[in-house]
């Protein structure tokens, strides 16, 4: 310690520099596992989506993560085509509306809320009761609220709402307020689809009425190829499979991920030769240090040792440094993305990566100290004790 | 010194004979297996229990993390080219080993190999089922050859 102590100024820099890089590659891992963990655990228990024609990644991206504009609109009859057909098990309508406070809107039936065998999510009111499946002649106005869309707007079971004064004749009323989900649904306004249409002036005059999509869960799963096929051959619709556009998402973020790791081994090269660096200017600066202690009588392998255990220490110090602040820009990056709609990151998720990235910083300072320790270990007394002048 | 590197390498041909000792099955042979009331041939059933390889078109029907599948003679994404996918039979269901590890393309074939099942089966999750693949592990097909139904087969496989 007293050796460190010596250099402090020097030391603490190279433990912070090794702190950086290590935090950025914790930061960075983190975010971008999390951001696909995110999808995954967050994505749709229905195989297929039937939407509008246009982009497969904006429907899914829109419907079930609610990011991206809403896909232009389809007909209610669609919905009914795809209810009534045989091979299919339960078809929930969506419609896509505006937003609150910049929570999203979604209208859709009861349906949605529903627990089958099948599904891995399960909704549950923490307050309140679901909307009422209501008619299009009366429409109930009633809104259930999300975990995070009731927190982030503080309206509380019974409150009455709008945004924007074409909407000040249909305020909506909060009937409940769902447990958290762990998905996209914790960031959603629910109501019922004749509280939509009859909110939305274009819809209110239709005689069919607006949908931006419908979820599919085929009775055989063996089906859903020529049920996506059929719904994409159609001039109006397009259908899609969530698990597929979000495995090309994964595509290019694999892509990103491949040229960040190549960024991050440059950042630990660099790291390394700046250790290195610092860790033989020392032991050339300590010639005479070490030449004293050998005259002393210390031998050369306790100041071989001496030397690595400096690396090995300012190392360690920076990666358990480099871990704290690796997920400090987790946590940063993770409010930034939830903040924008983006996906749900845990940025302080531990696994193999943590102990991983630790050993793996202290066994390159314990070779980067390697060299300049054989450099003390063959300081010769005679030359380096000599007078300065 | 001689003789170690001898058995070495012996070991590693084994190794990879064993890896490639699954017997290869067609989509056209599970369509000619079928039988009425969901039953398939013997000889079908002879393949059950043991790893197999099957080649096809992935349709991530299920999670994203493809821990489940359908392998299908065509793709899902063709929509204005080749013939309508017919469904139970022309479809295996794959239950993959954790951790598939490819980069998904919808246009190519990959070989997945695992345990094989055949007859109905109901999955409390993925419903009814004549073929599955159980404990699969993935990996891109290259120059695969999609034998359509009516061809003539490969030779036959040994179960």
């Amino acid at each position: 310690m007293r050796y460190l102590q010596g250099r402090f100024v020097a030391s603490a820099l190279t433990a912070v520099s090794i702190a950086l890089g290590v935090g950025l590659v914790i930061a960075s891992v983190l975010l971008t596992r999390g951001v696909k963990q995110s999808f995954v655990d967050g994505t749709t228990d229905y195989n297929l989506i039937v939407g509008a024609k246009g982009s497969p990644t904006q429907l899914v991206l829109n419907v079930v993560f609610r990011m991206d504009t809403a896909t232009p609109n389809i007909l209610y009859r669609t919905y009914g085509y795809v209810r009534d057909d045989a091979r299919v098990d339960v078809a929930v309508p969506v419609a896509m509306g505006d937003a609150f406070q910049g929570v999203r809107y979604v209208a859709t039936t009861p349906a949605y809320f529903a627990a089958f065998p099948w599904r891995r999510k399960t909704f549950a009111i923490a307050a309140g009761r679901f909307f009422r499946d209501d008619v299009p002649d009366h429409p109930a106005y009633e809104a259930v609220l999300g975990a995070d869309a009731a927190r982030r707007t503080g309206l509380r079971v019974g409150d009455r709402f709008y945004e924007g004064e074409e909407m000040a004749e249909y305020p909506l009323t909060v009937a409940g307020i769902l447990r958290s989900t762990g998905s996209a649904d914790d960031q959603a306004i629910f109501f019922s689809l004749p509280s939509y249409w009859a909110m939305n002036e274009v819809a209110r005059k239709m005689q069919i009425k607006p949908l931006t999509a419908v979820l599919i869960r085929a009775k055989r799963m063996s089906d859903l190829p020529s049920l996506h096929r059929e719904y994409n051959v159609s001039a109006e619709t397009q259908a899609v499979f969530p698990s597929a556009v979000l495995l090309q998402i994964f595509n290019l973020l694999t892509l990103a991920e491949d040229v960040l790791a190549m960024i991050l081994a440059i950042v630990a090269i660099v790291v390394a030769l700046y250790l290195f660096v610092s860790m033989y200017s020392a032991t050339l600066e300590r010639k005479r240090e070490i030449a004293t202690m050998r005259a002393l009588g210390a031998r050369r392998g306790t100041i071989l040792a001496i030397v690595l255990l400096e690396s090995v220490a300012i190392t360690f110090l920076g990666a358990v440094l480099g871990l704290g602040v690796g997920h400090g820009i987790a946590y940063v990056g993770s409010m930034l993305l939830a903040s924008r709609g983006g996906p749900i990151v845990n940025p302080f998720a531990v696994g193999a990566l943590q102990p991983v990235v630790f050993g793996s910083v202290v066994i390159i300072g314990a070779l980067a100290g390697l060299l300049p320790a054989c450099l003390a270990y063959r300081t010769e007394v005679a030359a380096n004790l000599a007078p300065l002048s | 010194m001689t003789s170690w590197l001898a058995l070495v390498v012996m070991l590693t041909f084994a190794l990879a004979a064993h890896g490639d000792e699954a017997p290869r099955l067609t989509f056209a042979q599970l369509v000619d297996s079928i039988r009425a009331n969901f039953d398939v041939t013997q000889q079908m059933k002879s393949y059950a229990g043991n790893n197999v390889e099957i080649q096809g078109f992935i349709i991530p029907a299920g999670p994203p993390d493809l821990s489940f599948f359908l392998l299908s003679r065509v793709s899902a994404l063709g929509n204005y080219c080749c013939e309508m996918p017919t469904g139970q039979d022309e479809t295996v269901y794959v239950f993959a080993a954790k951790g598939v590890r490819i980069v998904y393309d919808p246009l190519r074939v990959y070989r997945v190999r695992g345990v094989f099942e055949a007859g109905k089966h109901v999955d409390p999750t993925y419903g009814v089922s004549m073929f599955r693949v159980r404990d699969a592990r993935v990996e891109v097909a290259a120059g695969a050859k999609i034998f359509r139904v009516g061809a003539p087969p490969p030779p036959p496989a040994k179960p």
